[in-house]
C-alpha cells in the first residue's frame, strides 16, 4: 500500500511541479506572482479537451495544440496585463492579478458552461501491475512527460542564449538591461514559457479528473505552498517543493484520513513560513530601508 | 483638502441619510440590501485598518467572517444561548483568531502575506466543511433565529421587521466607524500608517511592530466577527459556501473601489458595491467578468478608489498640496 501512495504523491508531485515552474518562473523575472495561474491551468485542461472533441484529434496531438494555445495567451496576457503593470506596488501586481484570475475564470464559465466535463481517452482505463503496484497508464505518462520536460528547461536555461538571458534577468533586471539583453523579450518569453508548462499540466491532468471552470482556485492555492516551501523564484527548489507536497498529501490521504488531503499543503504552507520563509533552498537576504 | 470641520459635517448628513433612509424607502428588496451592505461596511472597514492603514495585505477576511457567523450560530442554535451574548463571543472568538493568524504573519510581508492568508481562508473552509459534529459540515446550519426583541416597558423593537435589523446593524456599523476614527487619528493611527510606509523605519522610530500589527490584525477580525454574527442572525442559514476565497476577494474589491486607508472609502465601496452586484444581475453571467476587468482597471489607472478620485479633484479646485492617499499602499 504504501508503494501505492508513494506512486500517487509522485503523480500529483509532478503536476505541481509543472504548476510551480511557472509561477516562481515569473516571480523570479517579472517579481509577480501570478493569481491568475490556476485559470491558465483550468484553460489548458479545457483546450486539450475542445482540441480532441472538435478535431477528433488523438491525445497528444490535442495536448500539443493545448500547449500551443497556452503559450499564445501567455504571449497576450503578458502584453496586456502584466507589461503595464511593471514598477507597480506589490499590492497593487497582486490586486491586478486576481482581477485577471477572476476575468479568466469566468470567461471560463462563459465559453465552456458551469458543468465540468470529462474528457474520455482511449488509454485512461488502462493500468499495468508489477510488483504489487498497479500503475495507471495515464499517470506513467504524466511522469515520463514531466521527467522530460524538467531535463528541457534544464538546458534551455543553461545552454540556450535565451535561457542565460533568463538567468541575468531573474538575478537583476537592471543589470541585464545594461548588458543589452531585450528585457521585453525575456519576460514575453517567461510567461510564455509558464502558461505552456501549466497548459500541459492541465492537459495531462483532465484525463484523470473532471474537467471544470473553477479547477484551478484551489490547484493554484496549494501550488502556493509549493513554491514557497521551495522559496520564490528558485526553480530547482519548486520541483523538490511540487514532489515533497504531492507525497506529503498522498500519504496523509491514503494512510492516515482522506478528509485531510486537501489541509496538508496549507499546513505545510503555514510550517514553511514559520520556519523558514525565505523556502528550504534559497538563502535569506537581510532587507534594508 | 477639507477641513476637519466640512469633513464632520459630511459623516453627520451621511449619518442622517442612513438613518432616515429605511423610513422613506419601504421596498424590502432595497432594504434587503441595505442591510447587507450595513454587514459589509463592518467587513471592510476591519480590512481596511489591516490593508490601507497598516499596509499588511490579506485575503484572509472571509475566514474571520465565518468564524464570526459560526460561533454565533452555534452559540444560539445548539446551546440556546442568548443573541447579545453570541455576538459579543463571536468578536472574541474571530479576533483571536486574528491574533493567531497575525502572529506568523508578523515575519510575512507582500506575497508571502498574501498566500498564507489564503492559506488560511482555505483551513478554515476545510474546518466548517469537516468538523461534522460541530459545524454539520456542507448541510450547513439552519434556523438561526432574529435577535430576540428588545423590550422597554410597552415599547419593544422587534427585530424580525427588516426596518428595524437595518438600524440594529447601522448600529454597529456606525459604532465601528467612530472607533475607528478615533484610532487613525490617535497615536496608534499614526503608528499604523508609519509601517504602512516602511515598517523597519518605523521600527528604527521606535514602533513596537508586534503589538500594532496585531493590534491591527486582532481589531480586524472582530469587526469580521460581529458582522459574521450580524449576518448569520439575518441570513438565519449558514454554510461553508459563504466564507470562501471568493467572499475575500469580494470584501477587498470593496475596499479598493471606495479607496484603500481612507475612512470613508470602504464604507462608499460597500455601499456600493453591494447595490451595483444586486443591479448587475440582469448580466447573469456577464456580471463576474466585467467585476474583473473593473478590478484590472481600477489598480492600473485610479489606485486610490473613489475617494483618490474625489481627493484629487477637490484638491485640483483648491489647488493646494494636499496629500492624496498613498497610492497603493
Amino acid at each position: 500500500m504504501f508503494f501505492q501512495h508513494l506512486f500517487s504523491g509522485i503523480v500529483l508531485g509532478c503536476i505541481y511541479t509543472l504548476f510551480s515552474l511557472g509561477l516562481t518562473l515569473i516571480y523570479g523575472i517579472l517579481g509577480l506572482i501570478n493569481f491568475a495561474h490556476g485559470e491558465l491551468y483550468m484553460f489548458g485542461a479545457f483546450l486539450a479537451f475542445y482540441a480532441a472533441l472538435l478535431f477528433s484529434a488523438n491525445y497528444f496531438v490535442s495536448t500539443v495544440l493545448a500547449t500551443v494555445g497556452m503559450v499564445v495567451l501567455g504571449f497576450v496576457i503578458e502584453k496586456a496585463v502584466f507589461r503595464p503593470l511593471r514598477g507597480y506596488h506589490d499590492t497593487n501586481i497582486i490586486l491586478s492579478t486576481i482581477g485577471l484570475s477572476i476575468f479568466l475564470q469566468n470567461v471560463g464559465i462563459l465559453i465552456f458552461g458551469p458543468d465540468p466535463v470529462r474528457f474520455a481517452t482511449t488509454f485512461a482505463d488502462i493500468s499495468l501491475t508489477f510488483a504489487g503496484i498497479t500503475v495507471g497508464l495515464q499517470r506513467l505518462i504524466i511522469v515520463v512527460v514531466t521527467v522530460i520536460l524538467i531535463i528541457a528547461l534544464h538546458f534551455f536555461s543553461q545552454k540556450t542564449r535565451m535561457g542565460k538571458a533568463m538567468r541575468a534577468c531573474s538575478q537583476d533586471l537592471t543589470a541585464a538591461r545594461m548588458m543589452g539583453i531585450n528585457v521585453n523579450k525575456v519576460t514575453a518569453f517567461t510567461v510564455m514559457i509558464g502558461a505552456g508548462l501549466v497548459g500541459i499540466g492541465g492537459a495531462l491532468v483532465a484525463p484523470l479528473y473532471l474537467v471544470s471552470p473553477i479547477m484551478g482556485i484551489k490547484a493554484c492555492s496549494k501550488a502556493f505552498a509549493v513554491v514557497i516551501l521551495g522559496g520564490l523564484g528558485n526553480v530547482p527548489g519548486a520541483i523538490m517543493g511540487g514532489f515533497i507536497v504531492g507525497i506529503a498529501e498522498s500519504l496523509t490521504a491514503g494512510m492516515v484520513s482522506s478528509h485531510l488531503r486537501d489541509v496538508v499543503p496549507f499546513l505545510v504552507l503555514v510550517f514553511a513560513l514559520l520556519l523558514k520563509p525565505e523556502g528550504l533552498f534559497s538563502k535569506h537576504i537581510q532587507e534594508k530601508v | 483638502m477639507f477641513t476637519k470641520k466640512i469633513t464632520l459635517i459630511l459623516y453627520a448628513i451621511l449619518f442622517v441619510g442612513a438613518v432616515l433612509f429605511p423610513q422613506i424607502e419601504k421596498d424590502d428588496y432595497i432594504l434587503h440590501t441595505a442591510i447587507l451592505s450595513t454587514i459589509f461596511v463592518l467587513l471592510t472597514m476591519g480590512l481596511n485598518l489591516l490593508v490601507g492603514f497598516t499596509g499588511q495585505l490579506s485575503l484572509g477576511h472571509a475566514a474571520f467572517f465565518g468564524v464570526g457567523a459560526y460561533v454565533s450560530a452555534i452559540l444560539t442554535v445548539t446551546y440556546g444561548f442568548n443573541f447579545w451574548t453570541a455576538i459579543f463571543v463571536a468578536a472574541i472568538v474571530s479576533g483571536a483568531f486574528g491574533l493567531c493568524l497575525g502572529f506568523p504573519a508578523l515575519k510575512l510581508k507582500g506575497p508571502y502575506l498574501v498566500m498564507s492568508t489564503i492559506g488560511f481562508v482555505h483551513i478554515m473552509h476545510e474546518l466548517f466543511l469537516n468538523w461534522y459534529s460541530v459545524t454539520r459540515g456542507a448541510m450547513g446550519i439552519v434556523g438561526i433565529k432574529f435577535p430576540p426583541p428588545i423590550r422597554l416597558g410597552s415599547w419593544s423593537i422587534d427585530f424580525s421587521i427588516p426596518q428595524n435589523y437595518f438600524y440594529l446593524t447601522l448600529f454597529w456599523a456606525v459604532l465601528g466607524f467612530i472607533f475607528l476614527y478615533t484610532v487613525i487619528h490617535s497615536k496608534i493611527g499614526r503608528a499604523l500608517m508609519a509601517i504602512r510606509e516602511n515598517d523597519i523605519a518605523a521600527e528604527c522610530l521606535g514602533i513596537n511592530l508586534t503589538r500594532y500589527k496585531l493590534f491591527a490584525f486582532c481589531t480586524g477580525a472582530l469587526f469580521a466577527g460581529i458582522a459574521g454574527s450580524l449576518y448569520a442572525h439575518y441570513i438565519s442559514y449558514i454554510s461553508p459556501d459563504s466564507f470562501t476565497l471568493a467572499e475575500s476577494i469580494n470584501i477587498l474589491v470593496m475596499v479598493i473601489f471606495g479607496g484603500m486607508g481612507t475612512l470613508m472609502g470602504p464604507v462608499i465601496g460597500a455601499v456600493a458595491v453591494t447595490f451595483l452586484l444586486e443591479n448587475l444581475r440582469f448580466l447573469q453571467e456577464y456580471r463576474l467578468i466585467i467585476y474583473g476587468i473593473l478590478l484590472m482597471l481600477i489598480i492600473i489607472f485610479a489606485p486610490g478608489g473613489l475617494m483618490g478620485f474625489i481627493m484629487k479633484y477637490v484638491s485640483a479646485r483648491n489647488s493646494s498640496k494636499a496629500d492624496l492617499p498613498q497610492e497603493g499602499a
